[in-house]
């Protein structure tokens, strides 16, 4: 059975009136953008109810020919949207955009717009903390050598990219050296190319090296003295690689 | 015809049309019944200021075509006229009503707990607006037949209608006594009234179609909408 968390007020309403309305025959849409979990609602309030996706018009049309309730998703794919029938039907449907404001108005009894993730920051944590443990598996990583709290993260894609977030900053985490030099392996092979690449290469090593340097040793002098190189050699290249 | 012996009187009391005749102090010198009872909705000087405007500009009768409302009742047109310096009279039209021809599809309608849709809608109603609300229904409103996908339409749009109102008042009563007849029988009627301190009436005509499409009488005012909803059984 499909979970779904969410401490957002927003979404609890939702839920209530989706509660109270399960049993009738009415019409109802979420809106939202993509990935802020519209399926995973759906599919947790109605877990038994089949489910169609507005990419295959024809799919949609027998379905609702043979069920009295059906799920919708991609609901704005669908071109026949005002030639559908929902009388007497328990229609739940999803979209990531509104379409037509008039059809979806004369079609659904219940409009309900998904926040963003953006939107509802009580549940971003607990959101990263799910697929960071869900990452330290599949990664398999001991997910007591990282703090997540400096894990940068996305929200452009709600819960995509948050994910994505969190899986690269756990995987460049959990690489050693050998990952790395693979990684720059397969960079080099694709960009290596000009008169002058040695040069321009080499920052991928040592703007690295540096800012790492600076921030733990903080002062250039240590530095210099840590790396073994010489003072003056190490502002040439902080000024070299534009490090502040 | 010879209609001086004919005494008009009460033809006149019993016009459903408001009759309201004037002295030239805005006194009342005489009102029918229908006039009677629609100075519960208006004062006295609103009227006779009307009478004035549309006078005619000499003795005789004006009738002019003008959309005048007072609570339920609604005028098309009104004549006014005088004979003498003394007394001026003003007949109010009633707009005829459009009788609902519309046919109840039964095989749409759903007993329904109507406090459940009310609570859904109240529900999607809060996850946009956070405005103070208070709700006072009767629970034990028995469950009537009604096509739930409008009727939650109409909620849902009457409740938009107050999206940014203050204190929104929800009530939702049975009305003791009242009744009207559908194909024949009679069926109670409970009472959705909403009152706040102002709303929307962007959305007035929509609330009218979809309420009429339920056979719900719908009442909008400035500050409240009124749906009187037949409990089909």
């Amino acid at each position: 059975m499909e979970t779904f968390f969410s401490k957002s007020d927003k979404i609890q309403h939702i839920i209530k009136s989706f509660n109270l309305t399960k049993t009738l025959f009415v019409s109802s849409i979420i809106i939202g953008e993509a990935h802020t979990g519209k399926k995973s609602l759906v599919r947790y309030l109605f877990p038994d109810t089949p489910l169609v996706s507005g990419n295959d018009q024809k799919e949609v049309e027998d379905a609702l020919e043979n069920n009295d309730e059906l799920i919708i998703t991609n609901f704005e794919k669908l071109s026949n949207q005002n030639s559908l029938d929902f009388t007497n039907k328990r229609i739940i449907a999803t979209a990531d955009y509104m379409g037509n404001p008039e059809l979806i108005d004369d079609l659904f009894a219940f409009i309900y717009t998904m926040p963003s993730l953006q939107e509802r920051p009580e549940d971003i944590n607990y959101l990263k903390d799910l697929f960071i443990k869900e990452a330290c598996s599949t990664l398999m990583i001991e997910d007591n050598t990282f703090e997540s709290e400096y894990i940068p993260l996305n929200l452009t894609k709600n819960t995509k990219s948050l994910k994505r977030s969190v899986y690269i900053h756990l995987m460049k985490q959990s690489m050693d050296t050998q990952d790395i030099e693979e990684i720059l392996y397969h960079y080099l092979l694709k960009h290596l190319d000009g008169n002058d690449a040695y040069r321009e290469h080499l920052s991928l090593y040592e703007r690295p090296l540096i800012e790492a340097g600076l921030h733990k040793f903080g002062s250039q002098l240590q530095l210099s003295q840590v790396l073994g190189i010489n003072r003056n050699t190490l502002r040439k290249k902080i000024h070299e690689h534009n490090i502040d | 015809m010879n209609t001086t012996s004919i005494d008009f009187k009460s033809f006149i009391e019993w016009d459903s049309n408001p009759f309201i005749l004037f002295s030239d102090q805005g006194k009342i010198l005489y009102l029918n019944n229908a006039a009677e009872i629609l100075f519960g909705y208006v004062t006295k000087k609103e009227l006779y200021d009307i009478a004035l405007s549309y006078a005619p500009q000499t003795f005789g009768y004006k009738t002019t075509t003008l959309a005048l409302n007072y609570d339920t009742y609604n005028f098309h047109a009104i004549t006014v006229g005088y004979e003498n310096e003394e007394q001026i009279s003003l007949r109010l039209y009633n707009t005829p009503r459009i009788k609902a021809a519309r046919k109840i599809e039964r095989d749409k309608l759903i007993t329904t707990d109507i406090n459940i849709l009310l609570e859904a809608n109240i529900a999607l109603f809060r996850t946009k607006n956070a405005n103070p609300l208070k709700l006072l229904t009767d629970q034990d409103l028995p469950a009537f037949k009604i096509d739930q996908n409008n009727f939650s339409k109409l909620l849902r749009k009457t409740l938009n209608a107050f999206r940014a109102s203050d204190s929104i008042d929800i009530s939702l009563k049975l009305l003791f006594g009242q009744h009207v007849i559908i194909e024949n029988k009679r069926v109670s009627i409970a009472q959705l009234s909403i009152l706040a301190n102002g709303r929307y009436a962007d959305t007035d005509e929509e609330i009218c179609t979809h309420a009429e499409v339920s056979q719900i009488k719908c009442i909008l005012k400035e500050r409240s909408i009124k749906l009187e909803i037949p409990l089909i059984q």
